[in-house]
Parts: structure tokens; C-alpha cells; sequence
């Protein structure tokens, strides 16, 4: 796989193709590195480590709701000393606020955008690094940055955000919650959005530049695909949540008032506004995070029934058919606000039409799976997981798009359900899919198969039950954030519900562990891990596992799609698949096909 | 063979004009919210504001015309001159206004002129240390920022101090 030194100097100052040397200073190489994949790799830890801390945010909101009122054990005495173990209702608050919040905009998107994006992007379009490593760079450290600032602001005067991860005004202003605490919120937020749009304004030029000769975009892995789309809908709606935040920061430091409402003599502002750019924001932040996912996804299903995925250009379309739609449909996140009826009835029938497309991805995916040759390793069990859950999270969607259904819907435990099916769910599904069918190629070993599978079946089970049970209490007509449900007598036979679901989410929690033990011993004691564990043809298993500073010794020369699995080409040469640059001659087919 | 550096050069082009659709899409957010605002008042600016300054703002802001002609006329020292006289030109009038009880939280017109003009002048600052740390490299690059940041200002202008 290594080439002779002297073609790697040929190569040197030969255009995009030049090979700098690694860098061999600790600081260079390995914390302030241009290098795509150690950028992606400290995106992942990051990520990773804020799970956690989400996850266990998780706990202890579902210790509250089960048993209310009740001391946490353990952690109690570390986190409530002072009112007892118990969770006080403003730390409750403080609670749901930062969950979604970490969950949302510091583990998943590092995970799945920052992590895989950074490391698989320039790998599988077959590039030396990104167009701008200095700026990836510093898209982590700004990312490094907003996560400081979050957490700092756990231990300042008043607590940290209490407002909700959507900061809706008036009670997001100084007026709901005065405390600095939701002001470092509004600064870590900033922060992260501009890491956001520093790594599309990165994914986007390295697409469209530094693609390999022969890497069409309809050869592209949906992978890339996903990472693209993704990175375009985060450099047109990321700055429109960065504009609120900065009229929020304005509100609460210089006193202006854009989001508290006036006098009608005098003006001012208007709280609603604060939503409209939110959710500008908010519904497009949903295909965000999960375009990505449905790119791994669509890949591996492929890769592990061994098909090329099932129409590949209807996919691709149905892709860019959802990211343009879902810049349109925003308003039905706020059908309860008094809309005019008519503007309400588009955003209904404008989200329906989304399901369209996502239908199309969907029967795709089972096209894919239709008689394929299944090959049920960790990876995969993963994304048949995610199938089947984000199945139900799609559907519940279409009962939130329904006015009429959203107005009896709205802010209960359905919506919970139904967007945790979708970003809980099939986000981490998808995100623990990627790491364990990646994480040969990142670190250079494999990790257990076994205690993969351990992993991952109670995590399914729980997972579901969790998440449907909230669309239970939902329907049941508990509401979202309450504190305490059994102060309501409507709400008091939800009690065993709520200790079930409870209890089911620690069983979820207590999985998680599987995986930390998995990736640590794996990390250091695991397999070596050979170039193409996985037989697979994309171009990132064309180099060595973890592959050299420069990627590729030459540029790979692409000659055909990303799936190209179980094909007659492919089995005249005595394997299943052909990986993407690989020649075929044409005599050997000759000789076949006589 | 096209040399590496024009290659790199149309990759920056490519990379600048996304980073300005990003930021483009931040200043519409913000007219956005200046035009609800608007649109809820019922009349405009609201009774009892003060007059504007509509011509003090106006000069202030030919300093960054001049910038981008310098520019033009690769001149980078005369536009960093002209650039940091903007800002310091922004920060008197900013002063002159809070006196003149237009400041920001003394009402609608004031808060609209210092959250926009505000978050424009941060963009300036930036467009200072680009001028300073890559301008050397990359002059086409800073122009278009460059004339971005203007035609920024100029769009402000006209849609908070004339219309």
C-alpha cells in the first residue's frame, strides 16, 4: 500500500496532489492539527463525552418524573446537597433545558458532522485533506470554545440556561431568567453555530473542489451526499438562529427590546419574532442532524445486504427534495401561536408534502434490503434498528403536521416521543453504526463484535420503549417540562407509565456502558484491523486502517459508483465487490464472459 | 496544467462566497426582525423618538466606500486607515446617540440602529484583521469582503435612516 519514497516525491509540489510531511511536534499533531482526521477524531471524543453528561441529564430527569419528590441516590448527594438529593424545580428546569441543548447542539452534531464528517468527507471523494485545514482548525477550537462557555455557566450566580433548549422570550429575556447563566447560554450557542458554518463553508468547497478525477457527484457514497446537504442547509439557517441570538444577547445586555412586547404608543418588540427565527432555524436543524444519518445509513444497508443501494438517483433526489422543503415548513412548529389560519394550512400541507420524498428514501431502503445477501454484524443491526424507529418517529410526524391534531398535541409528551424517536432514537443508532463500522479505519483496530451485539439489543428494546411510552403519556395528555405530573389528578394513574419508562431508560443508560467498555478495550486492545475489514469498496477502505497523514500515496482515479456489490464483474474475480478506483481488464472480462 | 496557486485561489472564491451567503442570510435575519418590528408599530419611527442623525450616519459611513476604492486602487494601507476611521466614526456616533436618547432601550428606532449597525461594525473589525493577516496573499479575496461589508452597510442605511 505504501508507495516507494521516491514516487512520493514525484509527487511533491505537484498541485493538490502535494504531500506535506505529518507534523511531528505533540501540539501540532495532535491538538491544534490541520489534519481532517484528527480534527474528526477530537470532534468524536468531544461528542462522545457530552453524551454522556446529556445522557445522564436523561436519568435524572426520568428519576423526577417517576418517583417525584424523592432523593436521587448518589449522585444526589454530589449534584443536590443542599435541598437533601432531592431535584428542586429550578433545577429540574435547568435540567430539560440543558439536556436538549447538550444533546442536540454539542453531542450529535460533533458526533455525526464534526466527528464523521470531518474524517470521512476528504477519505471518500478521494482528497488529500479538506479545502481549508487551517479553518477546520479552528472550527474545532471555536466548538472547544462555545463547550467552555457551556459549561462555565453551571457555575455562576443563578445557575446555568433555564429557559428551554428553545430559549423561547419573554422567558429567554431578562425577564424570565435574569441570571448570566442564560446569557453564557446565548454566547455558547453563537459559538457553536459559527463552528457550524466554519465546517460547511469547509465541506461544501471540499465537495465541490478536491472530488478525485472520475468522482462524479452521482458516484459520491450517500454518505457525502448527506454531508453536503447537510453542510448547505447549516450555511443558510445556522446565521438565522445566529441572528436571534445576537437580538436575544442585545435584549439581555443592552437593554434593547426586540423580543418583550411594548406599548402599542411606543413600540417594541414581539416575543413571537424570537420564535420565527428560531424555528427559520429549528425545522432545517432537524434534517441538519439528520441527513448525515440517512446518508451512513443508506451506505451501509448497501454495503451489508451486499446490493448496490436501491435506486441511487432517486435517493440523491429524494435528498435534495426534503432540503429544499424543509426551508418552507417551519410554521408548524407554531400552529398554537395564533397564526392566521390560512398561513397555517400551507405549513400543514407543505409538511405532508415532505413525507413524500422521505417515503421514497424510505421504500428505498427496503429496496436494499429486499433479498440481499444480509450480512447482521453490529453496524448493520444498527441500521435495520434505525429503520424501524425512525419508521414510527416519520409516522408521529404526520399527527404533529395535522393542525388539528397538533392543537391537542402540542407541548405534551407526544411531541417528546416523537422527536426522540427521530433525534434520539435513529440519531444515536446512526451515530453508533458510524463508530462501529468506522472506528477500524480511525483507530486501527476492530472493535468487539460480540459485546457490539450485547450493545446493541437492549439499547433497541429500551430505546423503543422509552419513546413510545412518551407518545403514550402524550396521547394521554401529560405535558411536556411539567415538573411534577402527580400534583395533577388527571395525571396521577400515569404514575406506573412513568416508573416504566423510567425504569426502561436506566436499562438504557446501564447498556450504554457496553459500548464505553467496547470502545475503550477495542481502542487499545482490539483487533488490528486489516485495510477493508468490511469488503467493501468505498475509497476510504482503499488505504491502510488508520490511513497515512496524506490519505492516499497517489490520487485514486474513480471508475465506478460506491456500491458496486455482488456484481458478475466483481465475482469473475473471485470476491463480491470492486472497490471504486479499481480497474478492471478489460481482457479478464473477455476471457468471462466467453 | 492550471498551477496550484489558481487552484487554491478559485477554492478561496468558492469558500468566500459561501461564508458570505452564511452571513448574508444573519444581516436578513436581522432586517427580518427590524421589519416585523416595523410592521407592528403603528406609525414609524414611534411617536416621540428624536430625529435622527440621518446625515451624520451617512458620512460616517462614506469612509467605507472610500476603503473598497482603495482597494481597488491597491492601496491596503489607505483602507485600513479608512476602515479603522469607520469604526471610530461608528463608536462617536453611537456615543452622540445614547445622549440624544436614541440609544439602544430608549426605543425601537434606537434598538434597531445599534443592534444592526453594531453587529456590522463587529464584521468591519473582522474585515481590519484580514486586511492586516491575509490581505498580502489573498488581495482579490479581501476586496470582496470588503465590498460585502459595504454593500451591508449601504442596504442598513437605507433601510433604517431613509425609508
Amino acid at each position: 500500500m505504501t508507495a516507494p519514497p521516491a514516487a512520493i516525491e514525484a509527487h511533491q509540489g505537484e498541485g493538490e496532489d502535494a504531500i506535506h510531511p505529518a507534523p511531528t511536534r505533540f501540539l501540532r499533531r495532535y491538538v491544534f492539527s490541520t489534519d481532517h482526521k484528527v480534527i474528526g477524531r477530537q470532534f468524536l471524543f468531544l461528542g462522545l463525552v457530552f453524551l454522556a453528561v446529556g445522557g445522564v441529564m436523561a436519568m435524572l430527569i426520568r428519576w423526577q418524573l417517576a418517583r417525584p419528590g424523592v432523593p436521587v441516590p448518589i449522585l444526589g448527594r454530589v449534584l443536590y446537597g443542599r435541598s437533601g438529593g432531592v431535584i428542586s424545580p429550578v433545577a429540574y428546569t435547568a435540567l430539560f433545558t440543558m439536556h436538549g441543548t447538550i444533546m442536540i447542539f454539542f453531542a450529535v452534531t460533533p458526533i455525526l458532522i464534526g466527528g464523521f464528517g470531518n474524517f470521512l468527507v476528504p477519505l471518500l471523494i478521494g482528497a488529500r485533506d479538506m479545502a481549508f485545514p487551517r479553518l477546520n482548525m479552528i472550527s474545532f477550537w471555536t466548538m472547544a470554545a462555545s463547550t467552555s462557555v457551556l459549561t462555565a455557566s453551571f457555575f455562576v450566580p443563578l445557575g446555568t440556561a433555564n429557559a428551554g433548549w428553545t430559549a423561547y422570550a419573554t422567558l429567554s429575556t431578562t425577564i424570565g431568567t435574569p441570571g448570566v447563566g442564560q446569557t453564557m447560554w446565548v454566547v455558547a450557542i453563537y459559538l457553536n453555530g459559527s463552528a457550524s458554518v466554519m465546517g460547511a463553508v469547509n465541506y461544501i468547497t471540499t465537495v465541490i473542489r478536491l472530488r478525485a478525477p472520475g468522482m462524479t457527484y452521482m458516484r459520491m457514497p450517500i454518505t457525502v451526499w448527506g454531508f453536503f446537504l447537510t453542510s448547505v442547509l447549516n450555511a443558510l439557517f445556522v446565521p438565522v438562529l445566529a441572528a436571534g441570538m445576537v437580538l436575544l444577547f442585545f435584549d439581555r445586555v443592552f437593554g434593547t427590546q426586540f423580543f418583550i412586547a411594548g406599548s402599542t404608543i411606543r413600540g417594541g418588540g414581539d416575543p413571537i419574532l424570537y420564535q420565527h427565527l428560531f424555528w427559520l432555524f429549528g425545522h432545517p436543524e432537524v434534517y441538519i442532524l439528520i441527513l448525515p444519518a440517512w446518508g451512513v445509513v443508506t451506505d451501509l444497508l448497501a454495503f451489508f445486504a451486499r446490493k448496490p443501494a436501491f435506486g441511487y438517483r432517486v435517493t440523491v433526489g429524494a435528498l435534495i427534495a426534503i432540503v429544499v422543503l424543509s426551508s418552507v415548513v417551519y410554521g408548524h412548529h407554531m400552529f398554537t401561536t395564533g397564526m392566521s389560519p390560512l398561513l397555517g394550512e400551507s405549513f400543514m400541507v407543505l409538511t405532508m408534502i415532505i413525507s413524500v420524498p422521505t417515503a421514497l428514501l424510505f421504500l428505498n431502503w427496503l429496496g436494499t434490503l429486499w433479498r440481499g445477501a444480509m450480512r447482521l454484524t453490529t453496524p448493520m443491526l444498527f441500521c435495520v434498528g434505525l429503520v424501524f424507529t425512525f419508521g414510527i418517529g416519520g409516522l408521529t410526524g404526520l399527527f404533529l403536521a395535522d393542525i388539528v391534531a397538533d392543537m391537542y398535541l402540542h407541548d405534551t409528551y407526544f411531541v417528546v416521543g416523537h422527536f426522540h424517536l427521530i433525534m434520539a432514537a435513529a440519531l444515536l443508532l446512526s451515530s453508533f453504526a458510524a463508530v462501529y463500522f468506522w472506528f477500524p479505519k480511525m483507530f486501527g483496530r476492530m472493535m468487539s463484535e460480540r459485546l457490539g451485539k450485547l450493545h446493541f439489543w437492549p439499547t433497541f428494546v429500551a430505546l423503543n420503549l422509552v419513546f413510545i411510552g412518551q407518545l403514550l403519556l402524550g396521547y394521554a395528555g401529560m405535558q411536556r417540562r411539567l415538573y411534577d405530573p402527580s400534583v395533577y389528578d388527571f395525571l396521577r394513574p400515569l404514575l406506573p407509565l412513568n416508573r416504566f419508562i423510567s425504569d426502561t431508560a436506566y436499562l438504557l443508560g446501564a447498556a450504554q456502558l457496553v459500548f464505553v467498555v467496547n470502545f475503550f478495550w477495542s481502542l487499545f486492545r482490539g483487533k488490528p484491523a486489516e485495510p477493508n475489514p468490511w469488503q467493501v469498496g468505498t475509497l476510504e477502505w482503499t488505504v491502510p486502517s488508520p490511513p497515512p497523514h496524506h490519505n492516499f500515496d497517489r490520487l485514486p482515479t474513480v471508475v465506478r459508483g460506491p456500491h458496486e456489490l455482488g456484481s458478475p464483474e466483481a465475482r469473475a474475480r473471485g470476491k463480491d465487490w470492486l472497490a471504486q478506483d479499481e480497474i478492471v481488464e478489460i481482457v479478464e472480462s473477455a476471457e468471462e464472459s466467453r | 496544467m492550471i498551477a496550484r496557486a489558481d487552484r487554491r485561489q478559485v477554492d478561496g472564491l468558492v469558500g468566500l462566497a459561501i461564508f458570505l451567503g452564511a452571513t448574508t442570510m444573519l444581516f436578513a435575519g436581522l432586517l427580518l426582525a427590524y421589519a416585523v418590528l416595523r410592521a407592528q408599530a403603528i406609525a414609524w419611527p414611534p411617536p416621540g423618538t428624536p430625529p435622527f442623525p440621518t446625515a451624520a450616519a451617512g458620512a460616517v459611513g462614506l469612509l467605507l466606500v472610500g476603503a473598497s476604492v482603495a482597494l481597488r486602487a491597491a492601496r491596503p494601507g489607505v483602507a485600513l486607515a479608512c476602515g479603522a476611521a469607520f469604526l471610530a466614526g461608528q463608536i462617536g456616533l453611537w456615543r452622540h446617540l445614547v445622549a440624544a436618547h436614541l440609544g439602544p432601550g430608549a426605543g425601537p428606532l434606537g434598538d434597531v440602529f445599534f443592534a444592526l449597525t453594531g453587529f456590522h461594525a463587529l464584521h468591519v473589525a473582522a474585515g481590519l484583521v484580514v486586511l492586516v493577516a491575509a490581505r498580502a496573499r489573498r488581495p482579490r479575496l479581501a476586496t470582496i469582503y470588503w465590498d460585502f461589508v459595504l454593500a451591508v452597510w449601504l442596504v442598513i442605511y437605507v433601510a433604517v435612516c431613509l425609508t
